[in-house]
């Protein structure tokens, strides 16, 4: 199984999350691999999430390749920069997306660059 | 706006302008001129030329933040007595830039003009220029069309783009555009230019096209900025110098406002020009907490945005934490691909406690019971982080080291420079630190985030251990930075706890926050206005005598309009009127000799010395804390606080000042007015 999908299957399990209870909103994960196209809708309801495999209508739709969605489900990607790069293409509501940012996970020593200090 | 010298600035937000006085740029890469948007230069070239002769400025009407205008003559300054031909350039700052061209032909015969504007974009990131870092990985590429001039850069999925077109015919090249222009004598021309700014996601769309599209009408704004002014609360007073400074930094305030990317076009205040055209959690808050009396609506989405921008997770490169509210946010290339970790940077002690005093002061003065509850989660998660993450040594403070080694703040408190933190001797402490006024703001937000447990949260029992951690905090603050044989608080612990021991501004934010006991009062006070620290025209940073100071350090010495201002709060907690006083006369004067715009910092040269205040080289200019540095001001001559439902006001003037009122002040009570005239005892 792809990281992505277990990362989905996770948030399916959870079913919810205490820090979305005021957040109301769907969001739809466009997910791209040459000609093929995975999506993923997760609604929230006050902190209530369902996730189904729809390409139903949502408020905010996030585009991105099968290779960008794989580092994300594995808590390499910085959602903000790729946003300002242009690896992830949020359309509707920007806000409820960098929120739900927060599901993914987070390497906590990512892209630690080479210590000055350290000569290693 | 002509600050850094020989500068003039066109402002929206985050979106801005810098060129010389007749409205040319001509880009060095490490300096910051040129047209600027989501901290990435789109326009590092813009010059124009008549008959190959550059324009010399006659004036300069900057008098509205957004629109500048330029009137000029071609040739060198000596040659324009007998201009025939003259030119205004109006300057407009929007999402685009726009620009009026026309030129006049007052002589007496036929002109055939070359009219050529040159025009290039190096989309150099504000850090490069900061760091003067020349090569950039990606590239640039250059389209020439038939009416108008595409300049572009891209780097993998990154794009930036700038588009140039007129209004008249044009003829375009690599390097601009040219005009063919023939006047007759008392005849004039006109184009309107336009440089579009683009960031282009793959697809084609902008990336902030959903922001755009919720922008009010660019025809709207020069009424949005009446507004704006007339929805504050009215100065009125004998002293023109203090009108003039209370309606500049009014402007100021507004020119700086911007929306983020994930606000639903609200607007919170940047923190300044140039280098500061973005949201940091610290100069927000302060600001914010400045502004209150007289612009209340910058608060709440201020708030929001870093609530909604609050750590999630533990993450080394942006030094995030859970509760932990975010430095500094950037749009930049460097930001982009994380070679700067600002997506967002979290490296800030101060930022968490600050965002509980702010809430808690927001409900004090508006009664907005309604946003304490929505953003309940976000403050007591701050409240959490501030144990939880922030005591690095579990001696009971606030600490700081960083994460990240190759980019990350050594400082993480306001005075962020590397050496501003040293011993007397000029020593520099180990790691961790604690600063010392972090402790208060630390004090603080316990005691007050257990008012709104108590009050709006219903959980008394939260409220018991938030102010029972806060006594043992005052306690121990008291213990072990209070240097009794010197009479004043250490500026920070060093990592062993070792006391540094320089004297600094930084203990007037301790009676801010009101962790001083009152009978230690005096001998601070003593300290902050003895002639080691108070230049007469304010608290510097950092006290003669300290090996590091110097009256041109950025913090060891210079001083600064916001750090007065917290400090004048503080005096008037502790009941020392006539000191605050003394510090707003002395700022707002200064204020004076900067046409009324307080930079973010001046020289802390005595002001009997000098006479008048001198500046710091590369000081930003407008400084959202800075404009909000005169409502504070404002807020402590007058003496006026929350008091339940109504205001209280407990004026204390300075003999400069004969009479001030501030009508209209906004709040629970609906509208009130304040009144302070000179005691006659006093004068």
């Amino acid at each position: 199984m792809s990281a992505t999908s277990a990362f989905f299957e996770r948030l399916t399990v959870a079913g919810q999350d205490p820090r979305f209870s005021k957040v109301c909103g769907s969001v739809r994960f466009d997910i791209r691999d040459d000609g093929h196209l995975e999506q993923w809708l997760l609604d929230i309801d006050h902190g209530r999430m369902r996730v189904t495999r729809s390409g139903g209508p949502a408020t905010t739709v996030i585009q991105v390749s099968a290779q960008v969605a794989e580092a994300m489900a594995r808590g390499e990607v910085n959602g903000l920069a790729a946003i300002t790069r242009g690896e992830i293409m949020v359309d509707g509501d920007l806000a409820l997306a960098l929120r739900i940012g927060r599901l993914f996970p987070r390497e906590p020593g990512r892209l630690q660059r080479d210590d000055p200090d350290s000569g290693t | 706006m002509r600050d850094i010298a020989g500068t003039v600035a066109c402002i929206d937000g985050n979106t801005f302008m810098v060129s010389d006085t007749a409205g040319d740029v001509a880009s060095s890469p490490s300096t910051p001129v040129g047209l600027f948007a989501a901290d990435t230069r789109f326009l590092s070239r813009w010059r124009l030329t008549v008959n190959g002769e550059c324009m010399t400025a006659l004036s300069v009407d900057d008098s509205q933040y957004f629109e500048v205008t330029f009137f000029v003559v071609p040739g060198a300054a000596v040659d324009y007595v007998e201009a025939d031909v003259s030119a205004i350039r109006r300057r407009r700052i929007g999402p685009d830039l726009t620009e009026s061209l026309t030129i006049f032909n007052y002589g007496e015969r036929d002109m055939t003009l070359d009219v050529r504007l040159e025009v290039a974009a190096d989309f150099a990131d504000i850090f490069e220029i900061k760091f003067d870092i020349g090569d950039k990985s990606g590239e640039h590429y250059t389209h020439v069309g038939p009416n108008e001039l595409r300049l572009g850069y891209r780097r993998g999925t990154y794009r930036r783009e700038v588009v140039v077109s007129a209004s008249e015919p044009a003829e375009f090249d690599r390097g601009g555009l040219r005009f063919a222009v023939r006047l007759r004598p008392g005849q004039q021309w006109s184009t309107r230019l336009q440089a579009a700014m683009l960031a282009l996601r793959p697809d084609g769309v902008d990336l902030r096209a959903a922001l755009r599209a919720l922008r009010p009408d660019d025809s709207t704004l020069p009424r949005s900025v009446q507004a704006w002014v007339a929805a504050a609360p009215t100065l009125d007073t004998e002293s023109v110098g203090l009108q003039q400074v209370y309606h500049r930094s009014l402007v100021d305030l507004a020119a700086l406002r911007f929306a983020p990317l994930s606000l639903s076009g609200a607007s919170v205040p940047a923190a300044g020009l140039p280098w500061f055209m973005t949201l940091f959690g610290r100069d927000s808050l302060l600001t914010c907490l400045q502004t209150l009396p007289v612009t209340p609506s910058l608060t709440p989405p201020t708030l929001r945005i870093l609530a909604s921008l609050q750590g999630a997770r533990s993450d080394d490169v942006l030094e995030e934490d859970p509760g932990r509210i975010l430095h500094e946010l950037r749009y930049g290339e460097s930001a982009a691909f994380e070679e700067q970790p600002h997506s967002p940077y979290y490296g800030t002690v101060d930022a968490s406690p600050l965002f509980v005093v702010l809430l808690d002061e927001y409900e004090r003065w508006s009664g907005d019971t309604a946003l304490v509850t929505e953003l309940e989660q976000e403050a007591r998660a701050a409240l959490a982080w501030i144990d939880r993450y922030a005591d690095l040594t579990s001696t009971g403070y606030v600490w700081y080291q960083r994460r990240n080694r190759a980019t990350g703040l050594d400082n993480q408190c306001w005075k962020d420079s590397w050496d501003s933190i040293s011993y007397a001797d000029g020593r520099l402490p180990g790691f961790p630190r604690a600063t010392c006024e972090t402790q208060g703001y630390a004090y603080d937000a316990k005691i007050r985030g257990a008012r709104l447990a108590r009050t709006f949260w219903g959980d008394p029992a939260f409220a018991d251990r938030l102010e029972s951690e806060a006594a043992a905090l005052y306690e121990r603050f008291n213990r072990d930075f209070w240097l009794e044989d010197r009479g004043f608080y250490a500026l920070a612990l060093d990592h062993d706890g070792t006391p540094v021991d320089s004297l600094s501004s930084n203990i007037g934010h301790l009676l801010w926050s009101g962790i001083v006991p009152p009978e230690r009062a005096p001998r601070v006070v003593e300290h902050l206005m003895g002639p080691a620290l108070f230049s007469g025209w304010g608290v510097r940073t950092f006290a003669e005598g300290q090996r590091r100071y110097n009256p041109l350090g950025y913090h060891n010495g210079t001083v600064w309009p916001f750090d007065n201002s917290f400090i004048a709060w503080g005096l008037r907690r502790y009941g020392f009127s006539n000191e605050a006083a003394r510090i707003a006369e002395g700022i707002l004067s200064a204020a004076t000799y900067f046409e009324g715009r307080l930079p973010e910092a001046f020289g802390g040269f005595d002001r009997e010395t000098t006479r008048f205040p001198i500046r710091y080289p590369t000081a930003g200019s407008p400084q959202a804390w800075s404009s909000g540095a005169t409502m504070l001001l404002i807020r402590t001559m007058l003496g006026i606080n929350p008091h339940d439902d109504h205001l209280a006001v407990d004026p204390a003037l300075p003999t400069t000042f004969g009479r001030i009122a501030l009508l209209d002040i906004p709040g629970r009570w609906g509208k009130r007015d304040a009144f302070a005239r000179q005691r006659p005892d006093q004068r």
